[in-house]
């Protein structure tokens, strides 16, 4: 869940022309990769390169996409986990049983324990459910899993029962959270939670324990040996060092000189040194994050539908993945991943300067003066602003678009904006069209279409519908969606909610972003998917296993 | 000099509050809101308002100035938004790191800055002189992060790839086996850690230096006193070092005040290319997170290293030259 992450772009410019430099350099002995199934060694350390620091290590807490990852991959056991298939497998949950659409019961291990010797019990996973349900505590663990579940029993120590408040598209995944120690954590008010030195000192119960954290430094876990073997048992390597390193050049001349092994993420431009180098390995998987122009829907006159379809066909967006991402974008159609078990194939809306300059004569705007630019029937120009953050790709993105739409004969005027001005213009809905992206929390599609298009928020200021989208057909569809338990009608729903959304065009949908890392080739057993970056740590090994230097 | 210092110190208490108020308002007033830390799409407005009641931030500015003034007097800096722990406990960390940094720094800058200002001096008009003059413009007119970032390739990527000797580690304070190693490694590798950035950091103001000295000593050297000094036959070491050093440093002094603020706000910048966690990266970070306690304890904490440095700087003019005196 991470807030959006501009700051790593700010100095990406920088890092091109250092990477580029650096890639025009000599040549080194070169390790050979593992042979697939070669035996794992045990030992040694390896370093993760990180653009930020992480936040509270605390799941009641977290936030931040990378602390979410260690959090559920790392220091603590989630109730379930996901196969790469991305179903809900057994995790601290050895099994559960549906009733019907009202609830879940969940049987636990009872061989998962806290670092320092507690079991862990169901009375934890009911403390963290009511902490985070607490308003007081402003969980976002409640807000991204917890809307429809109200309460929370536990029948024995290691037995819980949870309620539904409505029947539910996906409900297991409502339960991809770890529980928090309720014998550490229970003596403090919710609102104070925030501040709570176990936040930075967290007694977990995963396959690593917490060692050390250096703010703006590093984070140290180590190998859990009491971790469960059925749950794949102590991890191969005795640490894990998390270096926080916030220039994208500075990672990777230390991914390059042996400083760290791992570097997460990294920016498109740097994936060129990364394939040339035989000691380095690329990951690039698709993320759970859709970028998008939001038109405002309130103002005029994108409160036209029409408008708002020209604007979508007069910006080419494989253009846009392809020049912008290095080719490593997927142009979306809407806020259900490609991913996803809900998703359907479909094609975009195609780029069509002259259908969109159709389109907008349709709505009154024509060239009248013959300046081969739009003027709407008061003779005025049609005259757009986008405003975004002023991070590298988000201008170069709005750049593009701005030299797109001039082909269409609209005027577009690009607004760069540091993040949290353009956040307070976005949210306040002072704008005509905003760059913007969305990242989904897990892997239920309901929450973003809810949020982003619910009329119910429209009228609620600051609320997430920023565009102030309020289309009774969308609402209708995604309540449908949303609430259908069966996944293959759940699916067909929401395909019907993207041809409904496709013919409105409340935002004009650009593409998936594709997360990119790179790594050592002596680092083996690390997969990357849509589960996240870190999701693998467990089985991370290093080929001869050492200590790392630098 | 006891009695002046403090009156100084004195009068330094209104500037420094004064700062610290202008900042608390510039920074509140400015748009955005430390809850947007939080700011997933996915946020309700209802959390946000929860975590703003959970900050204090629900309450009018006046309000929260008067609390954060009554605080700050107590040495109470709060708790920052983003780390969730007290200012104190960040600063605490960070500071050490910082002063490390700039004292190497300083003592890098003005010992290469005057020793070559003084070469130059002596040997002007040589070709050493004009290619010195030269090395200097070049450094001077120089970004500090561009510097940073070719020192690494070469120093650290380069030397490492074309194995170098001395390869130098190019990001951190310390290496990751740090607490692993023997007392005298430690020290070794602090050091090691420790040159890229201090001479980064240095370069460009100890090339400023060189050229105030060049300029100071020249001017000096011409003096009847030195040529005094020549005639009555004293060693010519004597006489550039003991005689027309002294005497051209005043104004250097004066640079020592001005270079203290640059300094700080150029290891903003190193910080943050060599991720060195100090006071510089904590300050953007917490901009960047409108984190309003983390800014208010930084900066007041750079404004009072300031006027200490400007102190520090008058006090050693009593010391270079003994005609002045504040009484």
């Amino acid at each position: 869940m991470r807030s959006w992450d501009v700051r790593g772009w700010s100095r990406a410019l920088v890092g091109a022309v250092v990477v580029a430099l650096a890639a025009c350099g000599g040549e080194k002995p070169r390790e050979q990769a593992a042979a697939p199934g070669a035996p794992v060694t045990k030992g040694g350390t390896v370093a993760i390169a990180m653009s930020s620091d992480f936040q509270a290590l605390n799941p009641i807490l977290a936030t931040d996409q990378y602390t979410n990852e260690l959090i559920q991959y790392g220091l603590y056991t989630p109730l379930i986990q996901f196969d790469s298939a991305l179903n809900a497998v057994p995790y601290l949950a050895e099994s559960w049983e549906m009733l019907g659409d009202t609830g879940v019961v969940f049987h636990l291990r009872k061989d998962v324990r806290w670092h320092d010797g507690q079991p862990v019990t169901a009375e934890d996973v009911k403390f963290t459910f009511d902490m985070a349900k607490d308003p007081a505590t402003a969980s976002l663990l409640a807000e991204a899993y917890l809307g429809f579940v109200d309460r929370a029993d536990v029948l024995d120590p290691y037995t819980i029962r949870f309620h539904f408040t409505q029947p539910h598209a996906q409900a297991i995944q409502d339960f991809w959270w770890a529980p928090a120690p309720k014998h550490l954590l229970q003596g403090i008010p919710p609102a104070e939670l925030r501040n709570a030195e176990f936040n930075r000192h967290p007694v977990g119960s995963g396959p690593y324990h917490f060692a050390e954290w250096r703010a703006g430094d590093r984070l140290v876990v180590e190998r859990e040996l009491l971790f469960p073997a059925a749950l794949g048992g102590p991890p191969p390597l005795d640490r894990l060092v998390f270096r926080v390193i916030p220039e994208p050049a500075t990672q990777m001349a230390a991914l390059v000189s042996g400083g760290v092994q791992v570097d997460l993420p990294l920016q498109p431009p740097q994936m060129v040194q990364v394939r040339e180098s035989k000691q380095l390995r690329l990951f690039s998987f698709p993320s759970r994050t859709v970028y998008f122009v939001a038109w405002n829907n309130q103002r005029p006159p994108f409160n036209d539908p029409n408008v708002r379809r020209a604007l979508t066909m007069a910006i080419d967006r494989q253009q846009l993945a392809d020049a912008l991402l290095y080719g490593q974008g997927k142009v979306a159609t809407g806020p259900i991943p490609p991913w996803s078990p809900m998703y359907t194939e479909r094609k975009p809306l195609p780029y069509d300067p002259a259908e969109a300059r159709r389109l907008l004569g349709k709505a009154g705007f024509v060239d009248r003066n013959g300046d081969g630019r739009l003027e709407g029937p008061d003779g005025r120009p049609l005259q757009i602003t986008l405003i975004t953050s002023n991070a590298p790709l988000q201008k170069s993105i709005a750049e593009v678009i701005q030299a797109q739409v001039r082909s269409a004969g609209i005027t577009l005027e690009v607004r760069p904006l540091e993040f949290q001005t353009f956040l307070a213009q976005y949210r306040s809905k002072d704008f005509d069209g905003a760059l913007a992206n969305w990242q989904l929390d897990n892997f239920q599609v309901a929450s973003a279409p809810r949020a982003l298009f619910s009329s119910r928020l429209a009228k609620v200021p600051n609320s997430t519908n920023r565009a102030g989208v309020s289309s009774p057909e969308l609402d209708r569809l995604i309540e449908q969606a949303s609430r259908e338990t069966d996944d293959r009608k759940a699916r067909q729903d929401w395909a019907a909610f993207e041809d409904e959304l496709e013919k409105e065009q409340p935002f004009t949908f650009l593409f998936w972003w594709a997360e990119l890392a790179a790594a050592d080739t002596r680092v083996q057993g690390i997969v990357m998917d849509p589960r996240g970056e870190l999701q693998s740590i467990r089985s991370w090994w290093l080929q001869g296993g050492r200590l790392a230097q630098h | 000099m006891g009695a002046y210092l403090l009156r100084r110190l004195l009068g330094a208490i209104p500037l420094v509050l004064g700062v610290a108020t202008l900042i608390f308002f510039v920074l509140n007033l400015a748009p955005g809101d430390p809850a947007a830390l939080f700011a997933n799409p996915n946020v309700p407005p209802e959390v946000i308002e929860q975590i703003r009641r959970n900050l204090g931030l629900d309450q009018p500015l006046g309000i929260r100035y008067l609390k954060w003034l009554g605080a700050f007097f107590t040495g109470n800096f709060g708790y920052s938004f983003a780390q969730g722990r007290p200012v104190l406990d960040i600063l605490k960390e960070a500071l050490p790191n910082t002063l490390e940094l700039a004292a190497a720094s300083l003592v890098l800058v003005f010992v290469l800055g005057v020793a070559i200002g003084v070469f130059q001096a002596v040997h002007q008009h040589s070709a050493a002189d004009g290619i010195l003059s030269v090395v200097a413009l070049f450094f001077y007119s120089m970004p500090s992060f561009w510097l940073g970032l070719m020192l690494m390739l070469l120093f650290a990527l380069k030397a490492h790839e074309w194995g170098w000797l001395f390869a130098l580690p190019a990001t951190g304070i310390t290496s990751i086996d740090y607490d692993y190693l023997s007392a005298g490694r430690k020290v070794l590798d602090r050091l090691e850690h420790l040159i890229l950035p201090a001479v980064t950091l240095s370069l460009v103001l100890a090339a400023g230096i060189a050229r105030y000295t060049r300029g100071q000593m020249l001017e000096v050297i011409r003096q009847d006193y030195i040529r005094t000094a020549r005639a009555k036959g004293l060693p010519e070491r004597t006489v550039v070092l003991k005689h027309a050093l002294r005497n051209s440093l005043i104004p250097v002094i004066t640079l020592f005040g001005l270079y203290l603020p640059l300094l700080f706000s150029g290891a903003v910048f190193v910080e943050v290319i060599f991720s060195w966690p100090g006071m510089g990266r904590i300050i953007v970070d917490a901009i960047f997170q409108r984190d309003y306690p983390v800014v208010m304890a930084t900066s007041f904490l750079f404004a009072v290293l300031t006027v200490v440095g400007n102190l520090i700087a008058d006090a050693l003019y009593a010391v270079a030259d003994p005609r002045i005196r504040y009484d």
